[in-house]
């Protein structure tokens, strides 16, 4: 490494670019300097030597496997024992996947190279693994705990799925095509032989399956979503920047038969976008399923609300694109893909949760052709609309039926009462002011007039005594009257 | 939860407002229901029980969009299924000629789709002969040429509705009964498919 920094430009010794063995073909780096026929027969005989390794100690495992369920019913112990070893290989794996995944980039890509920086940055934290551990853990006790119903086939189930295990463990060097087909595979033959070997009713096996599912997936997911060696990584971020640059699609322009003014129906709406971005943190395909149904279910409430009756696929799809759009749910195409590969064929095929399922599908697909013609719009409207240079929000943002985000549009509702508020606060203010001086006046004319009052009669106040002799001084004055009887003297 | 085993996929096609969506409410709301499903909230996926002949089969309804837009998408919809009812409007030629459109499709990429040729809102021909748009005797020569079922329904009255589902479901276990009697290859392939699966543990 330290010869090749050193050496600039395209100074390369004529040897170097041979094939290591000789033969005289030009050899590569990326095949370890042989040359194609020589490295596939090297490469060959290296993955003979693993799988004959990896198969002696798949039968190890299987037969200590073996002899710890049947020894202990819980095999809590023997689970952990034999999950160390499992956790040991794991790591060997991976130690050895990062140097060949060094070799492979560091001199060519820039991506390449982060990505082996990753797989550095995750192999030497064995706190991680911990983590994923417990959590596989956990599944394999609960599925442990339910195949005890299933009695002696439980053990047979247990023990087909120790062994699908082990062989995909050998198949990770397979393209994942090739791993579905094993896992669908797996699915048929373990229902086949619930069915007719075991004699497992119809329901029973469905609740089988599941599990059986649940406990696989659990385990196989880290190495099976979003392989390196597909491209549903870049599917993911051309989606993802497709949504971005689609971020002025309104609802009308789709078509959407939603009303997210009446509040129940916005509620909905965000727990349906709640619902498709939650899907990515699940691990098994049923549980992404679950997640699709519960965001279908949300939107048929909102269409059932605004339209007040039955939704049919004709509302039912816009809305879920529409919804996908304000949602840009994370790694969408990477997540379609891990459930078509590694989902139960049966429940996608048919069942509900299949519909729900299609109908994503489906939305992508629109999302990623849309073109002015979908959306009822003239090529140069959406060509502007495309590039920025417009937005059609701008030219309706009076009435706020653009897909304004609903927190601005409630921000404006708000400050639209607050201003309101305020002018009537300032009102009140003011005839507060108005009443004050009011008041002021009336006191004050009230004063003014007693006093005016005052000062015309004057107050006199005459002597105490006066009264009295006033009342007698009016009798007196009574000159009218008669004269007071005077006593009579008679003679006699 | 929402795990209901399923049977039959049958998928409604059909330009849009030919009734595909009041052709399933009308049948499915209009009997009565075995099981424990409840589907109140949307017509677009609807399981319906049913028997014929004895057993029970689960038809699992998927409604779809019709509009011209998501034409492209189509195919991602009947992908697997065993039944595809594809619905016209008697009055309306046009919608003919895209019912034409999916029969197409279906026989170049879903050959194993029965077809059932549904012409929708009859009772409007009930009362005026003339609002009939495509002849029915052409359709009938073209159901013929396709080998497909032909019926003429009417959301409204009820007519023929429970007579095209129940076909699609006779139709379905006569099939079934056919594939066991021919089981052997099946087996020979998954047997196939077994081996070289569990090889490595077997040796």
């Amino acid at each position: 490494m330290s010869l090749k920094s050193e050496r600039r430009g395209i100074h390369v010794d004529q040897s170097e670019l041979l094939c290591k063995k000789g033969c005289g073909y030009y050899g590569n780096p990326a095949w370890q300097g042989f040359c194609s026929k020589c490295w596939r027969e090297e490469y060959h005989k290296a993955r003979q030597k693993q799988i004959q390794d990896d198969w002696e100690l798949a039968e190890r495992l299987q037969r200590e496997e073996e002899e710890a369920y049947a020894s202990s019913q819980s095999t809590q112990g023997a689970q952990s024992l034999t999950f160390s070893k499992f956790e040991e290989k794991k790591t060997n794996e991976k130690t050895r996947k990062v140097t060949t995944v060094k070799k492979f980039f560091s001199a060519s890509s820039r991506t390449g190279a982060k990505k082996a920086e990753i797989h550095e940055a995750k192999a030497p934290s064995p706190s991680i693994n911990r983590q994923v551990s417990i959590e596989t853990d956990r599944a394999s006790k609960e599925f442990i705990e339910f195949l005890k119903t299933y009695q002696k086939s439980g053990q047979d189930i247990y023990k087909q799925c120790k062994m699908f295990l082990e062989a995909m463990h050998h198949k990770r060097e397979l393209s994942i095509e090739e791993q579905s087909e094993c896992a669908q595979d797996f699915y048929q033959n373990v229902a086949e032989k619930l069915q007719t070997r075991w004699k497992v009713s119809p329901e029973k096996v469905e609740k089988a399956m599941d599990q059986i599912e649940k406990y696989i997936m659990t385990r196989l997911y880290k190495y099976v979503f979003c392989p390196e060696t597909t491209d549903d990584e870049k599917k993911d971020l051309v989606v993802q920047k497709r949504i971005r640059a689609l971020h002025w699609v309104t609802p009308q322009m789709l078509c959407v038969p939603v009303n997210e003014e009446i509040p129940e129906v916005s509620d909905m709406v965000v727990k349906a976008i709640t619902d498709i971005i939650e899907m990515d943190s699940k691990r098994v395909p049923r549980d992404k399923l679950a997640c699709i149904t519960q965001c279908s279910k949300h939107i048929f409430n909102a269409i059932k609300i605004t339209k007040n009756e039955p939704a049919s696929a004709d509302d039912f799809l816009p809305t879920l694109i529409y919804i996908v759009l304000k949602g840009n749910p994370p790694r969408l195409q990477s997540n379609i893909q891990y459930i078509t590969r590694f989902c139960n064929p049966s429940r996608l095929m048919t069942g509900e949760d299949g519909y729900y399922f299609t109908n994503l599908c489906c939305a992508v697909a629109f999302i990623e052709k849309l073109d002015a013609q979908s959306l009822n719009l003239s090529q140069e409207d959406f060509d502007r609309y495309m590039s920025g240079q417009t937005s059609p929000k701008k030219q309706e943002s009076e009435n706020w039926s653009s897909d304004v985000c609903l927190g601005v549009k409630q921000m404006y509702k708000n400050l639209d009462l607050l201003s309101q508020l305020n002018e009537r606060q300032e009102r009140i203010v003011s005839e507060a002011k108005k009443l004050e001086k009011d008041l002021i006046d009336w006191t004050d004319g009230i004063t003014k007039e007693v006093q005016d009052i005052v000062e015309k009669y004057p107050l006199e106040i005459k002597p105490k005594n006066q009264p009295l002799a006033a009342i007698d001084s009016e009798n007196v004055e009574n000159d009218k009257l008669p004269p007071p009887l005077q006593p009579q003297v008679y003679a006699g | 939860m929402s795990g209901q085993r399923v049977d039959v996929k049958v998928v409604m096609l059909g330009k849009e407002y030919v009734g595909k969506t009041s052709l399933v409410e009308r049948y499915v709301h209009n009997r009565f229901l075995v099981g424990p499903y409840q589907n109140t909230i949307g017509a677009a996926f609807v399981a319906k029980v049913m028997s014929v002949g004895g057993r029970t089969v689960t038809l699992g309804i998927w409604d779809t969009a019709g509009s011209e837009r998501y034409e492209a998408m189509s195919r991602i919809y009947y992908r697997g299924a065993r039944a595809a009812i594809v619905c016209y409007d008697l009055t309306d030629s046009s919608s003919f000629q895209r019912a034409k459109f999916w029969v197409t499709e279906l026989q170049n990429f879903e050959e194993n789709c029965r077809i059932y040729l549904c012409g929708t809102k009859s009772d409007l021909l009930e009362e005026d002969r003339k609002k009939r748009g495509i002849d029915f005797h052409d359709v009938q020569d073209y159901a013929d040429e396709i080998k497909a079922e032909l019926f003429e329904t009417s959301s409204k009255t009820g007519q023929s509705v429970d007579e095209l589902f129940q076909k699609v479901a006779e139709d379905y276990v006569q099939l079934m009964a056919f594939q066991v009697m021919t089981e052997g290859e099946g087996v020979d392939l998954s047997q196939k498919n077994s081996t070289y699966f569990y090889s490595c543990c077997h040796h």
